[in-house]
């Protein structure tokens, strides 16, 4: 039974870290540049989920198991006059689609609540187990 | 021998394998939650009829055999386990998850080994007057 507790906090832990990728992918939805200036765009991330603790992969649980990269193409804008547009006048964005990213976001978030939830029922059952001993 | 016999008889043993029934189930169930987005998980659970089968033919037995002589305690429902995933069209992965369906049947099952906790504890708790010679 305390093991469910653990399996909680690693389902707690992977839909936090791939609602931080979700974050990161939305705030960078218009990035042109990588960290060092040069003109290459944010690519999208997306986390890979597997079963098992993150130490140990026997144990019940959830881990990300990468963060990996889209390699879909990059969205083309006309824009002419910015200072990243190619030859013919077009702009690299991001490949972020917020409908998509907003769609993923939810959906980790209720995970993230039905985690919550199981955690407290694990709680309750725990203590009712420990009436016993009185 | 005495105490032996005290708490092999009646439905205690049945109570006592249904709680690790159900807490068992429930930590497979909440695998089964926090696996809810991992592509290609196997959902996995405890055969809930052939354990409570099972325990039928025991007591049955029980009953022919007299109190204490069927034992209980190999009764093992981590040897249950089926795989509890119905095979769907609605993931690419074909797995069939549906949180609802996993939280309805994790609190009914929470709700169970509550019930069977409570109903140990009352047994206990008559077992405790016996030994004190006094009446509730």
């Amino acid at each position: 039974m305390f093991s469910s507790l653990e399996t909680g906090a690693s389902g707690l832990t992977a839909q936090r870290v791939r609602m931080d990728t979700l974050a990161n992918n939305l705030l960078n939805m218009s990035t042109t540049r990588n960290a060092q200036g040069q003109p290459e765009p944010y690519r999208r991330r997306f986390v890979v989920f597997a079963p098992g603790q993150a130490g140990d992969h026997s144990k019940p649980g959830v881990h990300v198991q990468k963060i990996g990269l889209d390699r879909s193409p990059f969205r083309m804008k006309y824009e002419p006059g910015h200072e990243d547009a190619n030859a013919q006048g077009y702009v690299r964005y991001p490949n972020v689609d917020m409908s998509v990213e907003f769609t993923n976001m939810l959906e980790a978030s209720r995970a993230y609540e039905a985690n919550i939830t199981m955690l407290e029922t694990t709680k309750q059952m725990l203590s009712s187990t420990l009436r016993l001993l009185a | 021998m005495f105490i032996e016999r005290m708490v092999n008889q009646g439905n205690l043993p049945l109570i006592e394998r249904m709680m690790k029934m159900t807490a068992r189930r429930h930590e497979m169930l909440s695998n089964n939650i926090v696996n809810i987005s991992t592509p290609g998980y196997q959902q996995r659970d405890v055969n809930v009829q052939a354990f409570q089968k099972m325990l039928r033919e025991r007591s049955a037995q029980r009953r022919v055999a007299g109190p204490g002589q069927i034992r209980f305690d190999d009764l093992d429902p981590t040897q249950m386990d089926s795989d509890g995933s119905k095979q769907g069209m609605l993931f690419h992965d074909r797995s069939n998850r549906s949180i609802e369906g996993l939280m309805s049947d994790f609190s009914s099952n929470a709700i169970k080994y509550n019930l069977f906790t409570e109903l140990l504890r009352k047994q206990y708790g008559s077992f405790d007057n016996v030994l004190r010679e006094r009446v509730s």
